[in-house]
């Protein structure tokens, strides 16, 4: 085996969810005809409960044109996009010298990420106005007591999937 | 997180799959071969991404099979060193925590890599000291981290019997950091 090229192109998270859902997975019975094997599945099934599992190619083409003014490494934006942060202080994370580099511009970037990018808020990606995902997730977890994330599985077994469902069609 | 890795490999296909288109019986073969192994350096295989060339089909003296060069590209998990990942507690333990993405779950958090005055209570939790406020990790909570090196110890001639199964790719975390650890902390 002789390895050509160690990196022929960084993927975000949003495109390896795609490749698999193109290939047949999904999160429904139907899963198993599907020509995917388990391993990819068990990938397949930490996207779909990630930030990954909202987004569209179009947002994230949209995302990446508006966050040229900000000077950002092509790492920062993979994470970025990929992370999906909602707050300054994610941010900082994500962000080498982010006091330096940005100061105050901060709060614009945070503004920009929870307008473009899908609130990884349904289950199923249903791409409504992100601030109205954002509403219905808080409405969600005001009836809701437990502390289940909307739309994260833990287990990976076929039933608590159903199980999820059922609990946010309430 | 994610990386394309363009491979070339020479690969046997048996005779018992010379009923299949050859494109499919190369996939299968690679799939059998590459899927969910680790290649030092290059990270865990997720999957065969696209096959770009197929050259060959010789078939050597002896043999019933033909052998081909293919040139493929596979998807590789390979975070970088810097890179937030978010993921759950599997185990935790006096000397750290270990994380899991459900399809990777051989993430250490060693204990000097928490956040400074955090300590061990005897129920098993780690908990942060900040600035007087208690701060729990619970285990069904979501932690984001960053990775902080990437290891991949060579395979072992001998093992006890008792050992822990060989991780042959571990990933050393971090939660150090502002906007690191459960996300309930920063919400």
């Amino acid at each position: 085996m002789k390895i050509l090229q160690t990196n022929a192109g960084a993927l975000t998270n949003f495109e390896v969810l795609d490749f698999l859902r193109f290939r047949g997975a999904s999160t429904d019975p139907t899963r198993v005809i599907a020509n995917v094997a388990p391993s990819e599945f068990q990938v397949y099934d930490y996207l779909v409960q990630s930030a990954a599992r909202n987004q569209t190619r179009e947002s994230i083409d949209e995302f990446l044109t508006s966050c040229a003014k900000f000077d950002l490494a092509k790492a920062e934006k993979l994470n970025l996009i990929n992370i999906r942060p909602s707050s300054a202080a994610e941010i900082d994370s994500i962000v080498e010298n982010c006091e330096q580099r940005m100061g105050n511009e901060d709060e614009a970037l945070v503004k920009m990420i929870i307008e473009m990018l899908p609130a990884p808020g349904k289950p199923e990606g249903i791409d409504e106005d992100p601030t109205e995902d954002v509403a219905d997730q808080e409405a969600m977890e005001a009836v809701l007591p437990s502390s289940t994330k909307p739309g994260g599985t833990d287990e990976e077994t076929v039933e608590t999937v159903g199980d999820q469902d059922s609990v946010l069609t309430l | 997180m994610f990386f394309l890795s363009l491979i070339e490999h020479t690969l046997r296909l048996p005779p018992h799959l010379l009923n299949l288109p050859l494109d499919q019986a190369i996939k299968g073969e690679l799939e059998t071969l590459f899927l969910d192994k680790v290649i030092a350096n290059l990270g865990l295989c997720v999957s065969v991404y696209d096959i770009r060339n197929i050259d060959g089909g010789f078939i050597f003296p002896g043999d019933g099979a033909s052998t081909f060069t293919v040139n493929f590209r596979l998807i590789m998990f390979r975070p970088f060193v810097g890179e937030v990942l978010s993921g759950e507690v599997e185990e935790s333990d006096a000397k750290g925590l270990r994380l899991s993405l459900g399809f990777f779950k051989d993430i250490t958090l060693p204990a000097h890599l928490l956040p400074n005055p955090s300590k061990f209570g005897e129920d098993g939790k780690w908990t942060w000291d900040f600035n007087g406020t208690e701060l729990p990790i619970e285990k069904e909570d979501e932690i984001r981290f960053k990775v902080h090196s990437i290891r991949y110890p060579p395979i072992p001639v001998e093992q006890e019997k008792d050992a822990k199964p060989f991780a042959p790719m571990v990933i050393t975390a971090s939660i150090d950091f502002d906007g690191l650890g459960p996300i309930s902390w920063w919400v």
